[in-house]
C-alpha cells in the first residue's frame, strides 16, 4: 500500500478526476481523505500499486488541469519532471512495465 | 442588458468560432434563440453525434477548435463517441450542451442527465455553469485548455434558465492558467544526450505520430529528418507529416504497417518517437516491441511518457520548440554513417506489400482514386477494413491530409466528419472513404450534404460485411462468421437517390484490367470533379482481407503477409 498526496484547485470535478484515474484501472480505493490545505486543498489517497502504475497514476494526476503538485510515500517525495520518483529504480520500472 | 444565450455567442465570436454543429431541443432552445444575428453560423445536422463529429472534422482539418452543440439528455449522451473520440485523438472541441432548469438539476427531471458527471473521464476540463456570471469564464477558460497542451474536448453544461436569464455583459475574458511548480518542460540539457545516443547507435529510426501535425511543426521536422536521414515511419495520425516520397520514409507502422516500416521498428537499437501515444495498434506486444532499442520519446502530454515501457530520454515540450534545439545541437556534431543500415531497411526487398496483396482489386480501385485526386485533397477514411487500405495506399504530403478516428476506432466518423472539412476547405475535392457498415453508422447525414450542397465525394467499399471483423473471425475464430453478414444491405445507389444524390455502382470486373479502361477512368474522374456530392458504390470481395497484418498479442517481427490455416 502507497500513500499519494495530490494538492489541487478544489474547482468542479478535479477531485473526481483524480479518483477517476485510480478507478479506471480498478484500483482499490480503501482510504480518501481531502480536505483544504493553505489556499487550496489536498488528498490523501492509499493505493495498493505496482510501480508500473504508479508512473502511470502520477503522469495521469499531473495532467488534469487543476492539480498543483503530486507526491508520494513517507516521506513524502516532490514529483518535478516527466519522469516517476526518484524511489523507482529504473529497472524495477523496466520489469514492471514489462509485466 | 444581454440574455445569457447571447452572452455565450459573444464569447464564442470572440474565441473565433464562425461555425458551429448541433441539433436543437428543448433546454437549449434559447441559444438557438439568439442565433440569427450572432455572426454564428450554425450547422444542422441530423444527428447530435453528427453535429460532434462534424465539428472534428472541422477542428482537424483546420487545427482550431470545433464546436458543437446539442440539448440536455439524449442530446447531450449523444455526443459521448465523439468526445471519446477527440479525447484520444487530441482533438480541440468545445461541447456546450442545454442543461435542465437550475432548480430542477437533480430530480431526475424530463431530459435530465448528469453530462458533467458522464464525460468527466473523457474531458480535459468540463464545467456546469452554476450562474450567468460565469458563461464568460467558463468559455474562455473551456477554450483554453481545448486548444492548448495536448488539445482535447471540453464540455460545457448551461442550465437553460441562465440562457434565459439577463445581465450587464462587459466583455469577453481573457484565461490565464495558473503557473504550477511541476509544469515539467525540457530545459536544453536533453540535446547532448541524444546526440550522445545517436553516436553510438548503428541503427537509429524515427517514429512520427500526431503530435508533429499538432505542434505545427512540421517544416522543422523535415529538417531534422533530412538532415538525419534514418528510416523513418508514421502512425495512422502522422500520415503526411513525412513527404512519401523522402528516400528514408517506410510509410505506417503497427498492425497493418508496411512491412519495411515494422521490420525497421523490430530491429532499431535507437527510437526517436516524435509525438506518438505508441498505442498497442503500434507497439504490437508490448515485451517484445522494439525489443533492441533505446528510445527517446518528445511529446508535450507528459501522461503519454513510459507507458509502454520506460524510455531512456524524455523530452517534454511542444515540438516547435524541442525540435529546433536538438536540430541545432545536431549540426555542431558528426553522426555516423548510417547509409549501410538505411540501405538495408529502404531496401527493395521490404519495400512493398506481397504482390498478392497489391493485385486486390479494391487496392488497384483506391490507387485509382487516389492517383486522379487533385492535389491538396483531403481523404477520410471510416474504419475496418477500407481504413486500413486507404492508410497503406493514400501517399499524401499534406500533414492534414488523411482523417480519421485513429484510436476510438468509431464506424460513422468519416461522413459527418467530411461535412466538416468540405465547410472549412470548400474549394477542396474532399473524399470520404467507407465500410457499408460504417456508412449506415450516420447516413442520416446525407440530407446535411444534401442540403448544404457540399461536394463531398463518398465512396462505399461494400463487401457486404463488417469485414475486419469477420477477417479476424476467419483468421483466429475458425471462420465463425458470427453477427457480421451484411448480404442484407439495402441498395445504397437507390437510398442516395432518395436524398437526392447521384449514386453509381462500380464493380470489381472494372479493376481487372490493369490499366483501367477509358471509361473507367473517366467515370472515376467525372466523380471526382463533380461540384456536386456523390456517391460512389465499389462491391468489393465479401473476404478480401487487409495485410500485412500483425495478430493481437504478437510482435511486430510475426506480422501475416498472407492468410494462412484458420487455428
Amino acid at each position: 500500500m502507497q500513500s499519494f498526496h495530490i494538492r489541487y484547485r478544489n474547482t468542479q470535478g478535479t477531485l473526481m478526476r483524480i479518483l477517476n484515474a485510480a478507478s479506471r484501472r480498478a484500483l482499490d480505493l480503501p482510504s480518501v481523505q481531502a480536505e483544504p490545505a493553505e489556499h487550496d486543498h489536498q488528498v490523501t489517497l492509499a493505493l495498493d500499486v505496482n510501480q508500473k502504475q504508479v508512473g502511470q497514476l502520477y503522469r495521469e494526476w499531473y495532467s488534469i488541469a487543476d492539480v498543483i503538485q503530486v507526491n508520494s510515500g513517507a516521506p513524502a517525495i516532490a514529483w518535478t519532471a516527466a519522469h516517476p520518483p526518484v524511489g523507482v529504480a529504473a529497472e524495477e520500472s523496466r520489469a514492471a512495465a514489462r509485466a | 442588458m444581454l440574455k445569457g444565450a447571447d452572452i455565450v455567442l459573444k464569447c464564442l465570436r470572440a474565441e473565433g468560432v464562425e461555425l458551429v454543429f448541433g441539433y436543437p431541443g428543448g433546454a437549449i432552445m434559447p441559444l438557438y434563440d439568439a442565433l440569427e444575428g450572432s455572426g454564428v453560423r450554425h450547422i444542422l445536422t441530423r444527428h447530435e453525434q453528427g453535429a460532434v463529429f462534424a465539428a472534428e472534422g472541422y477542428a482537424r482539418v483546420t487545427g482550431e477548435v470545433g464546436v458543437a452543440m446539442a440539448t440536455s439528455g439524449p442530446g447531450a449522451t449523444n455526443l459521448v463517441t465523439g468526445i471519446a473520440d477527440a479525447k484520444m485523438d487530441s482533438v480541440p472541441l468545445v461541447c456546450i450542451t442545454g442543461q435542465v432548469r437550475s432548480a430542477l438539476i437533480g430530480t431526475d427531471a424530463f431530459q435530465e442527465t448528469d453530462v458533467f458527471g458522464v464525460t468527466l473521464s473523457l474531458t480535459k476540463w468540463s464545467r456546469l455553469v452554476r450562474t450567468i456570471d460565469e458563461i464568460p469564464e467558463a468559455i474562455a477558460e473551456g477554450f483554453y485548455w481545448a486548444r492548448n497542451g495536448r488539445p482535447g474536448p471540453v464540455v460545457i453544461d448551461i442550465p437553460t434558465d441562465l440562457l434565459k436569464a439577463k445581465k450587464e455583459f462587459s466583455g469577453p475574458m481573457k484565461f490565464a492558467p495558473h503557473a504550477r511548480p511541476a509544469d515539467a518542460k525540457a530545459d536544453g540539457g536533453f540535446t547532448d544526450t541524444i546526440v550522445g545516443l545517436l553516436q553510438q547507435s548503428a541503427k537509429p529510426v524515427a517514429l512520427v505520430g500526431a503530435g508533429a501535425k499538432l505542434s505545427g511543426a512540421i517544416p522543422e521536422l523535415r529538417r531534422l529528418l533530412d538532415d538525419l536521414s534514418v528510416p523513418t515511419f508514421a502512425t495512422v495520425h502522422g500520415l503526411g507529416a513525412v513527404p512519401p516520397q523522402a528516400p528514408y520514409y517506410l510509410g505506417m507502422v503497427g498492425m497493418h504497417g508496411t512491412r519495411a516500416a515494422n521490420m525497421a521498428l523490430h530491429e532499431t537499437d535507437l527510437l526517436m518517437v516524435f509525438g506518438a501515444r505508441l498505442d498497442d495498434r503500434v507497439t504490437g506486444d508490448p515485451s517484445r516491441f522494439a525489443p533492441y532499442a533505446k528510445i527517446v520519446h518528445f511529446e508535450i502530454d507528459p501522461a503519454q511518457l513510459d507507458r509502454v515501457r520506460p524510455c531512456e530520454l524524455s523530452v517534454v515540450g511542444n515540438l516547435a520548440d524541442t525540435i529546433p534545439a536538438f536540430q541545432a545541437e545536431l549540426r555542431r556534431h558528426s553522426l555516423p554513417d548510417f547509409s549501410e543500415w538505411r540501405a538495408v531497411a529502404c531496401g527493395d526487398e521490404r519495400a512493398e506489400l506481397d504482390p498478392r496483396g497489391l493485385a486486390q482489386p479494391t487496392i488497384r480501385f483506391l490507387d485509382e482514386l487516389f492517383s486522379r485526386l487533385p492535389q491538396e485533397s483531403v481523404v477520410l477514411a471510416d474504419v475496418g477494413q477500407h481504413q486500413m487500405w486507404a492508410a497503406q495506399r493514400y501517399r499524401s504530403s499534406s500533414p492534414r491530409g488523411f482523417i480519421t478516428s485513429g484510436g476510438l476506432g468509431a464506424m460513422g466518423f468519416a461522413l459527418p466528419a467530411a461535412v466538416g472539412v468540405q465547410l472549412a476547405k470548400p474549394e477542396t475535392c474532399v473524399l470520404c472513404v467507407s465500410g457499408d457498415g460504417g456508412f449506415q453508422m450516420n447516413i442520416q447525414e446525407l440530407a446535411t450534404v444534401h442540403r448544404l450542397g457540399l461536394p463531398v465525394k463518398m465512396v462505399i467499399i461494400d463487401n457486404k460485411y463488417l469485414g475486419m471483423v469477420r477477417q479476424w473471425q476467419q483468421l483466429f475464430y475458425q471462420r465463425n462468421y458470427a453477427e457480421t453478414d451484411l448480404s442484407d444491405n439495402p441498395d445504397f445507389v437507390e437510398i442516395a437517390k432518395a436524398y437526392k444524390i447521384h449514386s453509381f455502382r462500380l464493380n470489381e470486373d472494372a479493376m481487372r484490367e490493369f490499366p483501367v479502361s477509358t471509361e473507367t477512368g473517366d467515370q472515376i474522374d467525372r466523380f471526382l470533379r463533380s461540384p456536386e456530392p456523390e456517391l460512389l458504390v465499389f462491391d468489393c470481395a465479401p473476404e478480401a482481407n487487409v495485410f500485412p497484418m500483425v495478430p493481437a498479442g504478437a510482435a511486430l517481427s510475426e506480422m501475416l503477409l498472407e492468410e494462412e490455416p484458420s487455428q
